[in-house]
């Protein structure tokens, strides 16, 4: 058990309720140009889970995700400290580049993004394209797999070939899960996936999402405690300090945030103390 | 809902995602290295594109500094003799002329640009509609169509001759499309909701416009019609079919004048050294001017945008 | 002497208030349908003086002028093709040159420029893209054609089959179709690469991390994503840089040679339309003058389809870019 400070209490998972670990955080936080984002994050993530982020707005919980596949590569000034281990290697400074860490861990965004001049067909193979995968029976079937596992193979199958963007919001969305599963990733990210789509559409997704949890191991940003009480198996509480700073708070099995959390703050967020 | 969620195969056959696997693999370390390669193409791009535009301006400085000088601005040309191969006077005509074309030009194209701008963009009649298309169309013409314009029209049928006034209508013409773009497009900008509080005080619709929309706009507006009138400035094709040229300090509307981008032309291929290089001390004040006149127009409109909002 | 008016009563004053607006409202109401009504008239003058002053070659010589070689002062015959095929080479040569040139520049300012430089880049090239083509043309005739002649001619010279391609050297002078296509290229670079930036630029940052997200290289992003994306406004801007180099005239006046020949061999002298109409009119008259004027309603025509596609284009990319 790890902890960072005084007055936090950072969770672990009781040993004997561990799985495999997918990816392993060891006192992260992310900075931009020398001011601390997010800190303290120290937890695992369990193969075939739904782990969840959560916290009120400026929490960090995005920018901790980011972090997990990279994307601060982008954002100059950006720095991450500590430790993610993917399956025992260090994705920052051990023997892997981002571009392979990316086939490995695949994202979802929340506004739906299909490259809007690919058709579906091709927005479903287009990460296997960025891989160098050419060949047509190995693409095609990617596609058909990933199609079905996003539940879009019914009402897409017949007109594969049409432009993404006549696809609705909540169909755009899952073609987008699709297009990062046919990869076949260990993890996915999911930041806040469906906060810009209407209630149904989230819906059919957080049923994806239990199905999907089978298949690959997901991580996933909300702000709507609902949706992470109902679909995720471990919790993170990230909340932001007076210094600005968002920093993990604690981190349980989902029932144990929500009905018995060790932090006070915890609690005061899970009962809509404060938004 | 349930049943779709129900047949989806969770995974993907083993052997597929060994192949996957192992094609991104091979792939990644050469896809990395073109990646590279390519990046650095793009940077020379930048730099092929970025040297001989330095090295214009480079030279401009260099060759047309040393030109400039009080007699440069302020006298007569002269033609250099065997005698006399470095005496080429000043450029006070062409600077004479320069001036008195714009400001004709500016006289004719700024009012009726603006004005019709305001129309365009405050009117949904297919009149506006055509009016925009007209505009949009004419600033594609190529200046030299200008100028020959200024000569059918002004020169030979109106009987005018070469003129400032027909060198400055062939400019205005060109200006013309400028500004009323310019203007319809800052026009436009102006947000609806100025104008409803324009409205809502009970200010009746062509106060609204004059006193609420046209201040709103204005920094665009002027921008658009200095921008306008700085092209104008060095503009050569309009002015060569139809000024006429001289070596006196002529401004009036009827009499042929110079331009300072026409004695550019005349004199690039002169046979005399001194006379060429003067040519680049015309193309400093060019550009000078029109660097000074564009930045200026910029940050004034961009600081009045400011102060607005 | 009368007596003072009695005072207005309210419901007078009311009328008159209302008088005084719809008299003043009709001033400014008229003031800007004049100014639309001599905008329209220039225009339609324009293109109707342009129209007539070219009509007796049109009808009685089209043929001539579209597809006869040599221009024959005074009086004809006057063949427009070394002018139309001179146009072509110049113009697509030039084009190519910018475009490729261009494309890359643009993709190393939205990507690879420190972002404080960014501006700075962005304002620079605006202000290039304004600096007249007289002092381009001035540049090219003093400087690079020197340059060519003494360095870059021998060397293109001496490559096999020379002869072919770039004619017999002793022909050679300076001035010739290659030069003007380089500095066409030069001018319109700037605008080109004004526009293809900025849309470029709009693609949003979520696509981009969304391919990167896919182990997709950075090469990988701009090609498969960004460029398809921006597609259509880059067509826009070759469009619009065509038309620009398409009438462009001084510069070519000062650096093609002037002469009046079709030719094939780039490092010879040329002329394009507009050139040729710069040089020739000054002492041209009458016929002659109906013939220039009649190749510069062709060119018209060209610039003016260009400069349409071109702006269809860009529009309908920053529609695109605003519902994506």
């Amino acid at each position: 058990m790890s902890e960072s400070s005084t007055s936090n209490v950072v969770g672990q998972l009781n040993p004997a309720e561990r799985g495999p670990v997918a990816m392993s955080l060891k006192d992260v936080a992310v900075s931009f140009h020398g001011r601390t984002a997010v800190r303290n994050a120290t937890f695992d993530v369990v193969k075939n889970r739904v782990t969840s982020l959560i916290g009120p707005s400026g929490s960090g919980k995005t920018t901790l995700l980011r972090a997990l596949n990279r994307l601060h590569d982008l954002t100059p000034g950006a720095k991450v400290s500590g430790q993610i281990l993917l399956e025992g290697t260090d994705i920052y400074r051990g023997d892997m580049t981002a571009t392979e860490l990316r086939s490995r861990v695949g994202m979802v965004f929340q506004r739906p993004n299909p490259f809007p001049t690919m058709s579906i067909y091709d927005n479903a193979v287009s990460g296997l394209r960025f891989n160098g995968v050419k060949k047509k029976a190995l693409l095609d079937e990617a596609a058909e797999s990933s199609l079905r596992a996003a539940a879009l193979w019914d009402s897409v199958s017949t007109r594969l070939k049409v432009a993404a963007s006549n696809l609705s919001g909540g169909e755009q969305q899952r073609l987008c899960i699709a297009r990062a599963l046919a990869l076949d990733p260990e993890v996915l990210l999911m930041d806040e996936p469906t906060s810009a789509l209407d209630p149904i559409a989230t819906l059919r997704i957080e049923e994806l999402m239990t199905s999907l949890k089978n298949r690959v191991t997901i991580i996933i940003v909300t702000h709507n405690m609902q949706q992470a009480a109902r679909i995720s198996d471990d919790c993170a509480f990230l909340l932001m300090g007076e210094d600005r700073a968002g920093e993990l708070i604690e981190f349980d099995r989902t029932e144990k945030i929500f009905n018995n959390p060790k932090d006070s703050r915890t609690l005061d967020y899970t009962l809509g103390r404060f938004g | 809902m349930n049943s779709v969620i129900a047949n989806a195969p969770t995974e993907l056959g083993h052997e597929l995602r060994a192949q996957i696997r192992r094609t991104a693999n091979h792939t990644r370390a050469r896809r990395v290295v073109i990646s590279k390669i390519m990046i650095t193409l793009s940077m020379l791009a930048l730099l092929v594109a970025a040297v001989p535009l330095v090295f214009l301006m480079y030279q401009v400085i260099k060759n047309g500094w040393p030109v400039l000088s009080k007699d440069f601005f302020t006298t007569l040309p002269q033609t250099p003799s065997l005698i006399t191969p470095t005496v080429t006077g000043g450029v006070s005509n062409a600077i004479i002329g320069t001036i008195a074309l714009n400001i004709y030009a500016a006289l004719m194209a700024v009012p009726v640009g603006v004005f019709a701008g305001i129309y365009v963009a405050e009117n949904n009649t297919k009149f506006a509609s055509a009016l925009r298309i007209i505009a949009q169309t004419m600033s594609g013409a190529p200046s030299i169509m200008m100028g020959l314009f200024g000569f059918t029209l002004l020169v030979r049928d109106f009987n005018l001759g070469f003129s400032a006034i027909a060198g400055s209508f062939a400019l205005a013409v060109l200006m013309l499309p400028v500004i009323i773009i310019a203007t319809e497009i800052s026009v436009r900008n102006v947000p609806q909701t100025l104008r409803e509080a324009g409205l809502a005080l009970g200010a009746k619709e062509h106060q609204v416009s004059l006193k609420v929309v046209l201040p709103a706009a204005l920094s665009g507006i002027v921008t658009g019609a200095i921008l306008a009138i700085s092209r104008a400035v060095g503009e050569t094709a309009p002015v060569l079919l139809t000024i006429g040229g001289g070596f006196i300090n002529a401004w009036q509307p009827l009499h042929p004048v110079s331009a300072l981008p026409l004695t550019v032309y005349m004199n690039a291929k002169s046979e005399w050294p001194a006379q060429r290089a003067q040519v680049w001390g015309i193309a400093l004040v060019l550009v000078a001017f029109i660097f000074v006149l564009s930045l200026g127009a910029r940050m004034w409109a961009s600081r009045k945008q400011k102060v607005n909002s | 002497m009368s007596e003072p008016r009695p005072a207005l009563l309210d419901g007078e004053k009311v009328v008159a208030e209302e008088f005084s607006a719809t008299t003043s409202r009709s001033w400014y109401r008229y003031l800007l349908l004049a100014a639309s009504f001599i905008f329209a008239a220039v225009s339609v003058t324009f293109v109707g003086s342009i129209v007539a002053g070219s009509f007796s070659t049109w009808t009685h010589h089209a043929g001539t002028l579209l597809t006869r070689n040599g221009w024959q002062t005074p009086n004809g015959p006057f063949g427009g093709l070394a002018m139309i095929v001179g146009t072509l080479e110049t113009s697509l040569l030039g084009l190519a040159i910018a475009v490729m040139v261009g494309l890359g520049t643009s993709i190393a300012i939205v990507y690879f420029v420190p972002r404080r430089l960014r501006n700075i880049v962005a304002t620079l090239v605006e202000l290039l893209a304004a600096v007249p083509s007289i002092v381009y043309g001035l540049w090219g005739f003093l400087v690079l054609a020197p340059w060519m002649l003494s360095t870059v001619e021998p060397w293109l010279n001496s490559w096999p089959f020379a002869k072919t391609i770039f004619g017999n050297p002793s022909q050679q002078a300076g001035p010739s179709l290659l030069l003007a296509a380089i500095i066409l290229a030069v001018m319109i670079l700037p605008t080109f690469v004004a526009i293809s930036r900025e849309v470029i630029a709009a693609v949003p940052q979520d696509l981009i991390e969304a391919s990167l997200s896919l182990g997709a290289t950075r090469w990988q992003v701009i090609r498969e994503v960004v460029l398809p994306t921006a597609r259509i406004g880059l067509y826009g801007a070759t469009f619009l840089a065509l038309g620009r180099a398409t009438g462009e005239t001084v510069a070519v006046a000062l650096v093609a040679g002037g002469v009046a020949n079709v030719q094939f061999h780039l490092l010879y002298p040329g002329t394009t339309i507009a050139g040729w109409i710069a040089t020739q009119f000054g002492e041209s008259q009458g016929v002659e003058i109906s013939a220039l004027t009649a190749m510069g309603l062709l060119l018209m025509l060209i610039s003016f389809g260009l400069s349409l596609i071109s702006r269809t284009l860009v529009s309908r990319q920053r529609k695109m870019m605003a519902v994506v």
